[in-house]
């Protein structure tokens, strides 16, 4: 149980530059998924959390204790591996007990919380296995007990269900969501996978290039995305952008796509923003919706569209169409669209839309 | 595809011949010498100058082995050489182990520190040994076991360090980590998990350096003479008798030849990474 | 986390014990203590050796001559205008060097018979590395046995198979002392080089063979355009280390011809033996083991430098 505060953090490896100034917060208890593209630094800060990597600069500091200078050992944190890393040549047994092994804690109670952890799991059975005999599933929960027998300060996860197959993947995250409500220890959780980083957290730091691009809860970051890095990498299908000049002139803010003019949500702040402004106007694809009612709602436009392309999930149909010359995708209900060519209003939500400015790429 | 299909057939019709004749000769070639070795042992020596050869002795003897073991010394040569040899490699796969861990892990002294000790398998003995026999003759370790002991030890170590270093390069380190973050320090980590996973390269090595030790003569000849000599010095005792001892020559070599070929036999799947001291996967 | 099982968490173990300050010291220069043992010794008996060896090619160290004064190069002169030293050097060199072209040659012909896999191999494979685990010294000795005459069988089986009688004497008589010392020294290293380019054959997809098949390229010309290029690191590397191993040819020297007739046999590892142990010049013997050491050295470099440059697979 404990927070960890990382303050000015970089690491370099020779010239290149892997980590570059992280500033983070995380609270006790909470589930904090570290997730970007491959090479944005996420493994590297959750290595140098665990003490396998060595700062360049900055601190960190877990339980309000800087451990920069501490050994991996000392800091009492556990971590699960992609590879699982079991130590082949123990049996199960051997590997979950073998950090309380080496806290040289008496033999019985090591087989009592060993067994606990083991019934847990639901890997009883398995204990005086070795690890070959395992399938990709178990090594998972094997690796798993190896951190809750110990129950940790933190947890420490390194993308773990990569090497798992789609339909096990699913469910091992639902379990160490479950692990994570029963526990409640401080979780810090490395994906490149937006939908484990969704699903899972409390809070998503969203990396890129060594820097934190953008944190909050999963909602936040998928309903305000700070810029369109964050809103094309949060959602699938991904969100649709299309450039327009913002116009502030008149009684309502719009925004003018070729020959089409989109009124801004009224009440929307447009902070900073100058009349004829180039700027992205950002639509996921539940934000369009076939409209059904006679008049479009408040905040919402509609626009007659001819479906391009469609793409039927079963429940779902996503629909493309050309708004003003650029494609962008729409959710909509199986039954309300059926073949390409159709000719539909769709309505757009324009108070879940969101702007950004085209040169920073950052939100208005 | 019917085209490759006909391709492999084409392929299978032609018998080669040349083949089987050229690996047949390089067989024969091979064999001989040691069939030969071996029919001169047991032969009596009364058929040593007989014409034709006696390509198979009728009256088979061990009276060479006793000979070559006794009379000559072959057996205290045989027990300096398992003495010497067991202990170089035991230290040589110790040292050559820790030294190619720290190397593989830790990158420690970047490339210098391990192109420098792979240079050292390439300085000729020659240019080694003169020196070595002054110093050893100064500091009293000349014609010891331990001399040869620590000479074999240096020699052998950079076979030792260049294999155990490919093969901790070729193993994850992500269970050394999980030993680290679960409580180990950086010895233990390695002693508890590394080594038992490095354990059949480790083996490995130490068979390597054992043959080399067992075969050397170079350094025997000079830093060793009549307490510390191991059994391919023995060998000089048969020069320039012309003929006379062929049988206990024979014996002798065969003998020695047993344990080492034994062993590299049984390592056969390591001998590439050992030959080429780990740059080639085998 | 079976859907029935409670989760709950344990009594934290907290973090190991404290290390003890040697414990602590020893974790933080682990990298260098691993290392150490290593490098002492071979600083001991390597790199000592030779700085002192440095030292005594440069005075007077010899057991028939009293005293160790400073001479300056007069060591090295006398190796240099020594014609036996200088008719060693050519002969390491023209031994040595056929003697692996040979081992190449015949290395890789064996080597492309056992790529594709029949019944036997492995104990073919088996026999064929034997060599590999003899001493030299046997090598020698077992040749011996072979050639010496009167006793050996070889001029008898000559004599049968060309119909005349044949009465070579193999380590007595130029030129056929060389050539049983080439024989001695192919049939030992052969299976070094077979092996390792049996090694690189193999790891070469037979998928290149068979689309080079399919465009009617005959066995030849597949052996030059995929093989060749393919094996081309592999076989530098093997050829480096051998010619690095053959330079120091001394042990079946020793054994078959002790150097003779005279000095015909002397390579530059065995013309320095003699010098130092057999006449006790020992300053002269390290002045022309620096000589030789140079000489490696830049054979070293030489193809050291190619081979990191060619990366072996």
């Amino acid at each position: 149980m404990a927070e960890v505060r990382i303050t000015g953090l970089h690491k370099r490896y020779g010239a290149f530059h892997a980590v570059r100034g992280i500033d983070l917060d995380i609270r006790d208890g909470e589930f904090t998924v570290l997730v970007g593209p491959s090479g944005c630094g996420k493994s590297t800060l959750l290595r140098t959390i665990a003490g396998l990597e060595e700062s360049s600069e900055g601190t960190i500091e877990i339980g309000g204790e800087v451990v920069n200078d501490f050994r991996p050992r000392d800091r009492d944190v556990a971590m699960v591996f992609q590879d699982y890393a079991l130590y082949p040549h123990m049996s199960v047994a051997k590997n979950i007990g073998f950090g309380l092994k080496a806290r040289k804690m008496p033999k019985p109670e090591v087989e009592a919380r060993v067994a606990e952890a083991a019934r847990m799991l639901g890997i009883t059975p398995l204990l005086g296995r070795f690890p070959r005999q395992l399938s990709g599933g178990q090594r998972q929960r094997v690796a798993i007990g190896r951190a809750i027998v110990r129950n940790p300060r933190i947890f420490l996860f390194d993308e773990p269900l990569s090497n798992l197959d789609a339909q096990l993947r699913d469910e091992m995250r639902g379990e160490i969501k479950r692990l994570h409500q029963a526990i409640a220890t401080t979780m810090i959780y490395v994906t490149h996978d937006q939908i484990e980083a969704m699903t899972l957290a409390d809070r998503i730091v969203l990396m890129r290039d060594g820097v934190i691009e953008q944190q909050g809860t999963p909602l936040d970051l998928f309903e305000r995305p700070g810029s369109t890095f964050v809103a094309g990498f949060l959602g699938s299908p991904r969100m649709s952008f299309l450039p327009g000049t913002l116009t502030l002139g008149g009684s309502a803010a719009a925004i003018r796509l070729a020959d089409v003019l989109l009124p801004v949500a009224p009440g929307r702040k447009l902070n900073g923003a100058t009349d004829g402004q180039k700027v992205l106007l950002g639509l996921r694809p539940e934000h369009l919706t076939r409209a059904h009612a006679a008049r479009p709602a408040q905040g919402t436009f509609r626009y007659d569209a001819t479906i391009d392309l469609l793409q039927p999930t079963g429940s779902r149909s996503y629909a493309t169409f050309r708004l003003a010359g650029a494609p962008v995708m729409a959710e909509l209900q199986a039954h309300d669209v059926s073949r390409p060519g159709e000719r539909l209003p769709i309505d757009i939500n324009m108070n879940r839309a969101s702007i950004f400015d085209v040169k920073t790429e950052r939100a208005i | 595809m019917p085209v490759v299909a006909r391709a492999r057939r084409r392929k299978r019709r032609s018998v080669p011949i040349g083949r089987i004749l050229l690996l047949g000769f390089f067989l024969v070639f091979v064999l001989w010498p040691l069939y030969w070795m071996f029919n001169t042992s047991i032969k009596p020596s009364d058929d040593y100058l007989t014409v034709p050869p006696v390509w198979f002795p009728t009256a088979p003897t061990l009276v060479h082995y006793k000979a070559a073991l006794f009379a000559y010394r072959g057996l205290d040569g045989l027990i300096n050489s398992l003495i010497i040899s067991l202990s170089a490699t035991v230290l040589s796969a110790l040292f050559g182990t820790l030294m190619a861990y720290s190397l593989a892990r830790y990158n420690t002294g970047g490339q210098h520190l391990s192109f420098w000790v792979l240079s050292q398998r390439f300085l000729p003995p020659i240019g080694i040994v003169l020196p070595v026999f002054l110093i050893y003759r100064g500091v009293g370790l000349y014609d010891t076991h331990i001399g040869l002991i620590i000479a074999y030890t240096v020699f052998t170590l950079p076979v030792s360090v260049w294999m155990m270093f490919a093969y901790f390069r070729g193993m994850p380190k992500s269970m050394e980590e999980a030993a680290l973050v679960d409580g180990c320090t950086r010895w233990e980590a390695f002693w508890r998990v590394a080594v038992p996973l490095a354990a059949p390269g480790i083996v490995a090595a130490a068979v390597f350096a054992f043959i080399a030790c067992w075969t050397e003569f170079f350094f025997a000849l000079i830093l060793t003479s009549r307490t510390a000599f191991t059994l391919p010095t023995v060998f000089r005792a048969f020069i320039g008798f012309q003929g006379a001892q062929y049988g206990e020559a024979a014996a002798l070599a065969i003998v020695s030849l047993v344990p080492s070929i034994a062993l590299g036999v049984l390592a056969q799947r390591h001998l590439v990474r050992g030959l080429t001291l780990g740059a080639v996967r085998g | 986390m079976q859907h029935t099982a409670t989760i709950s968490r344990m009594k934290a173990a907290g973090a190991p014990p404290r290390l003890s300050a040697f414990a602590q010291w020893a974790d933080r220069h682990f990298k260098w203590l691993l290392v150490a043992p290593a490098v002492l010794l071979i600083l001991a008996l390597s790199i000592y050796p030779l700085l002192f060896s440095m030292v005594v090619s440069f005075i007077n160290y010899d057991f028939q001559v009293p005293g160790h004064a400073f001479v300056g190069v007069k060591n090295y002169e006398r190796v240099v205008f020594d014609p036996v030293a200088r008719w060693s050097l050519v002969l390491t060199a023209c031994l040595s060097g056929l003697s692996v072209a040979i081992e190449f040659v015949l290395g890789l012909l064996v080597a492309l018979t056992m790529v594709r896999s029949f019944p036997g191999r492995g104990v073919i494979m088996s026999i064929l590395i034997v060599p590999l685990f003899i001493s030299p010294v046997i090598v020698g000795q077992a040749w011996t046995l072979l050639l010496q005459r009167p006793f050996g069988p070889t001029n008898y089986i000559l004599t049968q198979l060309l119909g005349q009688e044949v009465t070579i004497g193999w380590m007595t008589e130029s030129p056929w002392l060389y050539v049983s010392l080439i024989i001695a020294d192919v049939w030992q290293w052969t299976p070094f080089m077979f092996v390792i380019l049996l090694a690189g054959l193999t790891a070469i997809s037979p998928n290149l063979y068979e689309a080079a098949e399919l465009d009617s390229v005959n066995a030849w010309q597949a052996f030059w355009a995929i093989t060749v290029p393919h094996l081309g690191p592999m076989m530098l590397l093997a050829l480096t280390f051998r010619l690095l191993d053959a330079i120091r040819m001394f042990d079946t020297i020793f054994i078959m011809t002790g150097g003779g007739p005279g000095t015909q046999t002397y390579t530059a590892s065995y013309y320095l033996y003699t010098v130092g142990f057999t006449q006790f010049h020992l300053s002269q013997a390290t002045a022309g083991s620096w000589l030789f050491l140079i000489f490696t050295a830049l054979v070293v470099m030489l193809l050291v430098r190619r081979l990191l440059k060619a990366e072996p697979v």
